[in-house]
């Protein structure tokens, strides 16, 4: 499942079990790009959590969770970030990074 | 279709001097030239327009003797005299520009022949001399070869500072002649940004090509000839993360990797970093220098500021020469060294290039001493540091380190060179420091790498300063335009072969370009992408090369179609912020402009170039062919 979502659909949700969150800008191509992968994976993992967060309308929860460019995706467990990917990466970077917080 | 989309092809320059060389010596065949009536040739090999080749057939071998004649006085006369022979091919090397030359052949029988030779003017891109201090005794019948640290050319200057020799390929980093006599240099092809280029050259003085080592790291900054022939040359892996991390020893003859050095085996990444390290080039290897006595490696380390040695055969670390704040207490215990002797005037070296290993043991360097400190709050501005050349002894034994010579700080900011440069030995007390990255702003060292420096901005002085001390007096000073990567001071002529005939070869292999797992889901338009992108293919033998200009921030992706195989590519349109840019050979002036290499390695048959920008895919109307 991928949604997009702001700060306070953030702040509201809960965050229990695992998910990624997703920074992106729409100035910016690897994003794009990204977007692209990440709808690849979400056929194949449809029950794992995907949010998208657009990095220019969020500063204060980008800050708040140190994000600092993008397209930055983090992998959350049980609301604690387990790790975290920088830049566009490939589907098998991505799918094993879910794979160790599942 | 209407033509949006400019497709070159053309030959490697190996393959086109193979045709000129091939062309010129049927020519030769052709009747009896003879010394009266010699055949020349003028740039024969294509990219060095001040030299030429003189032909003719003599009944009995004779050795010939060539004049190049000084432009004033026979003092500056150039004279080498060949091997004894029938067939007289003689190279004529160390013209002047935008000049009648006189070219005396001389044979031992004493026949002469005066030819001349009138050459073009230097082109507006290649660097000239802006001043001079030396004499025709020190320099001798030396030249001074500057290599580009842009999109200025390799180039030789005289003893007057008058251009002798240059190329119009800009092939890059390092120059070093060879045992035989020939030019080690980086190879002109563009493969990666910032400054990656296919691999490492082999030229004569001639110019021509014999072998262009390509590598699927590609090659940067550094090389070393062994003993045996074979070659130390600096490259990396561009299936990870990081680069300029690696070393490999390449074969002679065949272009093969015979052992490699991988620095993430013996050097912590995340420590110790210099002000220009980041996680991606976190070493940053300038350098690289093999030491018979020791067996030894010695790699120069730009954004750990350290110079670093490792056992040949092992790969294991045996010393570190730098600032030890920062790195791991256990490490500092093992490999570092403690400063003794005159302590007042002792530096460590900051950000250095160009470390080498005197045969006294000695470790020398060009210090940039960009930061000059290892924590931010430390670090020193441009406008307040130096630049220098300088020689530690150390020992080994008792992990000491002592300052014994220096040259370039007294100078300050007007010698100081944020990146690139070199130093050379000649002997004991006898020095090159080559300070070639010299860039100001108002009429002070610039916070900005002279590559990114505007050379039409009044403002911007960009230059590069060449001194050879000897016995502490200063015999050579040399100051051009433009910025220069290294100097290295080389006869025009050497004992061996001036010039040989077989043709050159193109050997080791690019690495298969990697690919990018997702096809982004566009509609297919039958049009081509609008000429505002400025779309550019450009095919040679192993590789093409794609131009285009996107604002940052669009999805663009390069796709390969072909009946049995299709292959596609991303492409980076965002601005990427170099920290490094010890090449700008390869920079754009609009940074929407992109490119990219696609090697040929893995692909096959024709396939037709399609591109995705944003929701569209878009037919170039171009394909390429695949061996």
């Amino acid at each position: 499942m991928i949604q997009e979502i702001n700060t306070e659909e953030y702040e509201g949700m809960g965050q229990t079990g695992p998910m990624m969150v997703e920074f992106y800008s729409k100035k910016c191509g690897p994003c794009k790009m990204l977007a692209f992968v990440l709808k690849d994976i979400d056929k194949l993992k449809p029950d794992f959590k995907i949010f998208t967060i657009d990095f220019d309308e969020n500063q204060a929860l980008k800050e708040r969770l140190g994000v600092t460019g993008f397209p930055t995706m983090l992998l959350m467990k049980d609301g604690t970030e387990a790790n975290r990917l920088k830049g566009l990466q490939q589907k098998p970077a991505i799918i094993k990074a879910i794979e160790e917080i599942m | 279709m209407s033509n949006k989309v400019t497709y070159t092809s053309q030959d490697h320059l190996i393959t086109s001097q193979n045709k000129a060389e091939k062309a010129f010596l049927a020519e030769f065949e052709k009747k009896e030239y003879t010394l009266e009536d010699p055949l020349v040739v003028e740039n024969p090999y294509l990219i060095n327009p001040l030299c030429a080749l003189v032909m003719f057939k003599t009944d009995s071998a004779v050795t010939a003797t060539i004049t190049v004649k000084g432009k004033r006085f026979a003092r500056e006369d150039l004279n080498h005299t060949f091997q004894a022979a029938t067939t007289h091919i003689l190279p004529i090397l160390g013209l002047y520009a935008e000049f009648a030359n006189t070219v005396v052949i001389s044979l031992a029988d004493g026949s002469k022949k005066e030819i001349t030779i009138q050459t073009a003017a230097i082109p507006a891109d290649v660097c000239k001399c802006t001043s001079i201090s030396t004499s025709a005794d020190y320099l001798q019948d030396n030249f001074m070869f500057l290599t580009p640290a842009g999109k200025n050319q390799p180039t030789a200057y005289d003893y007057k500072g008058d251009i002798r020799w240059f190329l119009t390929e800009n092939t890059m980093f390092d120059i070093k002649r060879a045992a035989n006599g020939n030019i080690l240099t980086g190879s002109s092809r563009f493969c990666r940004m910032p400054y990656n280029a296919t691999g490492l050259v082999e030229l004569n003085m001639l110019g021509k090509i014999n072998k262009e080592y390509r590598l699927p790291g590609n090659y940067h900054h550094d090389q070393f000839e062994m003993e045996d022939g074979n070659l130390l040359i600096l490259t990396q892996d561009f299936h990870r993360d990081t680069c300029e991390d690696m070393c490999v020893l390449v074969d002679r003859n065949t272009g093969e990797i015979l052992k490699s050095w991988d620095y993430k085996t013996f050097l912590p990444q995340d420590v110790a970093g210099s002000g220009s390290q980041d996680a991606h080039d976190w070493f940053h290897n300038n350098a690289v220098w093999y030491d018979k006595p020791t067996h030894s490696i010695t790699l120069s380390g730009r954004h750990q500021d350290a110079i670093v040695n490792i056992n040949y055969d092992t790969g294991k670390l045996n010393w570190i020469v730098g600032d030890p704040e920062g790195w791991p207490q256990e490490m500092v215990d093992k490999y570092f060294f403690t400063p003794v002797g005159d302590l007042e005037n002792f530096d460590w070296q900051y950000e250095q290039h160009a470390a080498l290993i005197t045969p006294e043991g000695d470790v020398m360097c060009f210090d940039n001493g960009q930061y000059r400190a290892k924590k931010k709050e430390n670090y020193i501005p441009n406008q307040e540091n130096f630049s220098r050349g300088v020689r530690y002894r150390i020992d080994t034994e008792k992990m000491e380190i002592e300052q014994i010579w220096q040259y370039g700080k007294e100078r300050g900011q007007e010698f100081f060179s944020a990146y690139i440069c070199n130093v050379e030995y000649y002997a004991d007390g006898h020095y090159m420091v080559h300070s070639g990255g010299i860039g100001m702003e108002n009429g002070y060292a610039s916070d900005k790498l002279g590559a990114f420096l505007k050379p039409n901005d009044p403002a911007a002085e960009i230059r590069s300063v060449t001194v050879e001390e000897k016995d502490g007096i200063v015999r050579y000073e040399m100051e051009t335009e433009g910025n220069f990567y290294r100097a290295e001071k080389l006869t025009i002529y050497h004992d061996g072969d001036n010039a040989t005939f077989e043709p050159g070869q193109l050997i080791g292999k690019l690495d298969v370009t990697p690919e990018f797992d997702t096809l982004p889901d566009v509609e297919a338009v039958d049009e081509q992408p609008d000429t505002w992108h400025n779309i550019i293919i450009e095919e040679d033998e192993d590789r093409f090369v794609f131009h285009g200009k996107f604002e940052p921030g669009t999805m663009v992706m390069l796709c390969l179609e072909g009946e049995k195989q299709s292959h596609q590519y991303f492409v980076n349109t965002s601005a990427v912020f170099h920290l490094a840019m010890c090449s700008g050979a390869f920079l754009e002036e609009d940074d929407r402009d992109v490119k990219m290499n696609i090697s040929k390695e893995g692909l096959k048959g024709k396939l037709a170039i399609k591109l995705i920008i944003n929701d569209k895919k878009y037919d170039t109307g171009i394909a390429v062919f695949c061996p």
